[in-house]
């Protein structure tokens, strides 16, 4: 019966290459604290130290990280642009492993995406979802990635990636059910702002 | 740790959704009929989309967005609310050009990946889950008839109802939506919808079966059953006929109780409903019914129910 052999060949395998987006994507994640709690994730973005969350996570000039080995570690928050939900931490470390990258523009609707995080202050928390509206490339709300998946506060901050473990943007917040994720090229374009010199709304805090 | 797969049975499952929402979303349009979002519809023949009742919130002044950007206008064909459903047709050479969609009547299987489209805008939306509840033909609270139940789990978004349940392969299995059941979604198959949609674009609305009679649920005491000479424990008592309505021309009376329609018996309402298919227009149906303590079997000749009565 070929439905048998795909229950036996075809979910095993299936199920080990979700395992292994799934750590592709803990060891690129952090946890953000702000006062001792629990306030989202994070997504290391460069080696050297640089960290992307959302503005409403990193909502104070200081917090701490803990780094996928467990490392806790204290932050600067180094830039925030609350109008595209973007923050930028600093910490002084030169070995992390930063996320790989994929341009959301170019996903469509259907490609399974994966979620992790923190929700309910569950530490890296995995979810299965898939591309419910692609971003359009136009500035917000229709440049956002909408995600048919299930996140929960804690989520916020965290990566949403592609089934290569490749960021597509990152969870900020629920609407209506849906994930709503600030894409890759959103990231990079406030990234080059606040490094490569600055312009528009992102400045330094 | 491996190199990033992009040839991985989860890579070669994520490529063949976005395959199967890209064939079946160039049937998938935008209707503009309500305030707010715009409706999703199904291209369902060339020139004609389907769309669900409760989400086409008025009856003139329609435009369909098509997949590749174009709009129509659409005239309203239409309306089975005992469905759900609704039918437009496309009103010039843009529309009849839209690619109507492939569509299945195989029964879906528990557990198998269910992926509803929408439009609910210019873009297509997709959301997954999978076929959750499979059964046999049902009656709706309004009376429609669906040859097949079939309860989706998946994520109920804007633009859910009147978009497409699309199988794995792209084909289109049915109408979504969850104007049937409070907050549970479920979807029309293809076969219903054929059949109502044929119906519609043939008289512009669906036949149904009228005898002309309101009728509540009663208990029978033993005393009853006994003299009326039956076992059943309820019938429907008539509280309401209808002037020179069928079941008036039969000769059916305020406080009949009705035991049996064609000897099968009648403890809901809905039994009645049930047994008033359009087929039936025309024919005459056998009630047995309790009137001053005995039995009396009664020929009622079942009508088509007035307009206005839908």
């Amino acid at each position: 019966m070929p439905a048998a052999e795909a229950l036996f060949r075809g979910l095993p395998a299936l199920e080990a290459a979700l395992g292994d987006v799934a750590e592709r994507l803990r060891r690129v994640t952090v946890q953000v604290l702000a006062g001792g709690r629990s306030a989202g994730a994070g997504v290391v973005w460069r080696r050297r130290g640089l960290v992307i969350t959302n503005a409403h996570v990193a909502a104070a000039p200081r917090a701490e990280v803990v780094l996928a080995d467990g490392r806790a570690v204290a932050a600067r928050v180094t830039a925030r642009d609350p109008r595209r939900d973007l923050a930028m931490l600093t910490v002084s470390a030169d070995d992390l492993e930063p996320a790989l990258r994929v341009d959301a523009r170019g996903l469509r609707p259907g490609e399974l995406l994966v979620a992790l995080g923190h929700p309910l202050g569950v530490a890296n928390a995995v979810a299965l979802g898939l591309v419910h509206r692609a971003p359009s490339g136009a500035p917000a709300p229709g440049g956002w990635l909408h995600a048919d998946v299930r996140l929960a506060p804690g989520n916020s901050g965290g990566p949403l990636a592609d089934v290569a473990g490749r960021i597509a943007g990152i969870n900020a917040m629920i609407v209506g059910g849906l994930g709503i994720a600030v894409p890759t090229h959103v990231i990079e374009q406030f990234v080059q702002e606040v490094v490569g010199g600055g312009r528009g709304g992102a400045r330094a805090a | 740790m491996p190199a990033p797969s992009n040839d991985g049975p989860l890579a070669a499952l994520s490529s063949d959704l976005a395959a199967a929402v890209e064939a079946a979303g160039r049937s998938v349009v935008a209707i503009h009929a309500r305030r707010r979002i715009p409706a999703s519809g199904v291209v369902w023949q060339p020139g004609v989309v389907v769309a669900t009742h409760h989400t086409i919130q008025r009856d003139e002044d329609i435009t369909v967005a098509l997949h590749d950007g174009t709009t129509a206008p659409a005239t309203l064909v239409g309306r089975d609310p005992s469905t759900d459903l609704t039918v437009l047709r496309l009103g010039d050479a843009a529309g009849a050009a839209a690619a109507p969609a492939a569509f299945t009547t195989d029964a879906p299987r528990v557990g198998q990946l269910a992926l509803a489209l929408g439009r609910p805008g210019t873009a297509v939306t997709a959301s997954l889950g999978i076929v959750s509840a499979v059964g046999g033909e049902w009656r709706t609270w309004q009376g429609g008839t669906i040859d097949r139940f079939v309860r989706l789990d998946v994520s109920v978004y804007d633009g859910f109802s009147g978009g497409p349940l699309v199988d794995a392969a792209g084909r289109v299995a049915g109408i979504n939506t969850s104007g049937l059941a409070r907050a549970v979604a479920l979807t029309v198959p293809a076969s219903t919808v054929a059949r109502v949609a044929g119906q519609l674009l043939e008289r512009g609305h669906v036949a149904r079966g009228w005898l002309g009679i309101a009728t509540q649920p009663v208990r029978l005491p033993p005393g009853l059953q006994r003299s009326a000479g039956t076992g059943a424990g309820a019938g429907l008592v008539v509280v309401h006929v209808e002037p020179d309505s069928p079941a008036d021309r039969g000769g059916v009376l305020l406080g009949d109780i009705l035991l049996a329609l064609d000897d099968r018996p009648l403890s809901d309402p809905g039994d009645v409903l049930a047994a008033l298919g359009g087929d039936r227009i025309g024919t005459p149906v056998a009630l047995r019914v309790a009137r001053g303590g005995r039995a009396e079997m009664l020929t009622v000749t079942v009508g088509e129910r007035p307009r206005a009565r839908r």
